[in-house]
């Protein structure tokens, strides 16, 4: 009695093994690359691209150009404001 | 006013001049082969990361003067080569992923070169919070933080060479043919001249924002004088 429990442990754990087997050369199949004809080709404009990064650099500069010489000007006009404030000594 | 000097309009003008010539000569250099017309990017995308570079040490330079010696000329090297360093970040992180989605087909990768550029341009970012949103510390912190920038570059240079990345290796430049040379050098130039033009007038901001809170505390002591 004990030993046909083993054997039919053993067979179970055979047949589970087995399962395991087929289930995961199944999922290895079905991901698979498959080879496709005629699909369309993305094109990216390169020229397109290469005016973008050549156009964010130079409109970056300038931001920073206008906002620093803004800064500037808005600074020496309150240089200007407190030496009117500070008089002929200032 | 102070003026701005000979040399400060020389530049100016030279970098009028390199802004017509450059994209000729980038656009007269042969195409690569196997990444097409995008590859002219690297003209100007090299260069700007270049100038990240140079602005990080700069920063970290002049922070050393300002925390060893209170140099405050030091610190206003340092606040204007912090800017410098993030306006090149952000044109070197835009025209990077621009180059990267026609070349690799994604516009980012989080790879070692990527990444540690990613991270140098949020230490120049940190720099300026800190100093901005820093309180009375912020300007020693903000320097503190410039000095491990500066270590970082070395890391971004050498990152294509250490681990295994998809970004071209630093010997891209070397093996440069005649004519892409020619391209490259000039564009780096120009870009260098930007560069410098722009220091100069953020280091006059700043200068001038010095004379100013000079002036205001001698009127507050005017003030202070003339009460009962």
């Amino acid at each position: 009695m004990t030993m046909m429990t083993a054997a039919w442990k053993r067979i179970r754990m055979a047949l589970f093994a087995a399962m395991a087997l087929v289930a995961c050369t199944g999922t290895a199949l079905a991901q698979e690359f498959e080879k496709v004809d005629n699909i369309p080709r993305q094109e990216i404009p390169a020229g397109r691209f290469v005016s973008i990064a050549y156009g964010i650099i130079w409109l970056a500069v300038l931001a920073y150009v206008v906002m620093v010489a803004a800064g500037l000007k808005r600074v020496n006009q309150e240089i200007a404001d407190v030496k009117r404030q500070l008089g002929p000594k200032g | 006013m102070r003026s701005l000097g000979t040399g400060f309009w020389v530049a100016v003008a030279l970098a009028a001049v390199g802004f017509l010539v450059v994209p000729s000569l980038i656009l007269q250099s042969p195409i690569e082969p196997n990444m097409g017309f995008v590859q002219k990017i690297f003209y100007f995308h090299v260069p700007c990361a270049i100038m990240m570079f140079l602005s990080t040490f700069v920063c970290a330079g002049g922070s050393i003067a300002y925390l060893f010696r209170g140099s405050e000329r030091g610190d206003r090297l340092a606040v204007a080569a912090a800017e410098l360093g993030v306006l090149f970040g952000v044109c070197t992180l835009t025209t990077g992923p621009l180059w990267g989605r026609k070349a690799w087909g994604v516009w980012w990768q989080w790879d070692a070169r990527l990444t540690t550029s990613l991270l140098l341009f949020l230490m120049l970012v940190a720099y300026l919070l800190a100093r901005r949103y820093g309180g009375p510390a912020g300007r020693k912190l903000a320097a503190a933080l410039s000095l491990f920038a500066a270590i970082n570059v070395p890391l971004v240079y050498k990152s294509v060479d250490i681990w295994r990345t998809v970004h071209p290796k630093t010997t891209v430049v070397t093996t440069l043919d005649a004519r892409m040379r020619i391209a490259f050098w000039s564009s780096f130039l120009l870009i260098t001249l930007v560069w410098t033009v722009l220091l100069i007038i953020r280091m006059r901001l700043e200068r001038a924002r010095a004379d100013l809170a000079a002036l205001r505390l001698d009127a507050e002591d005017e003030l202070a004088e003339g009460r009962p």
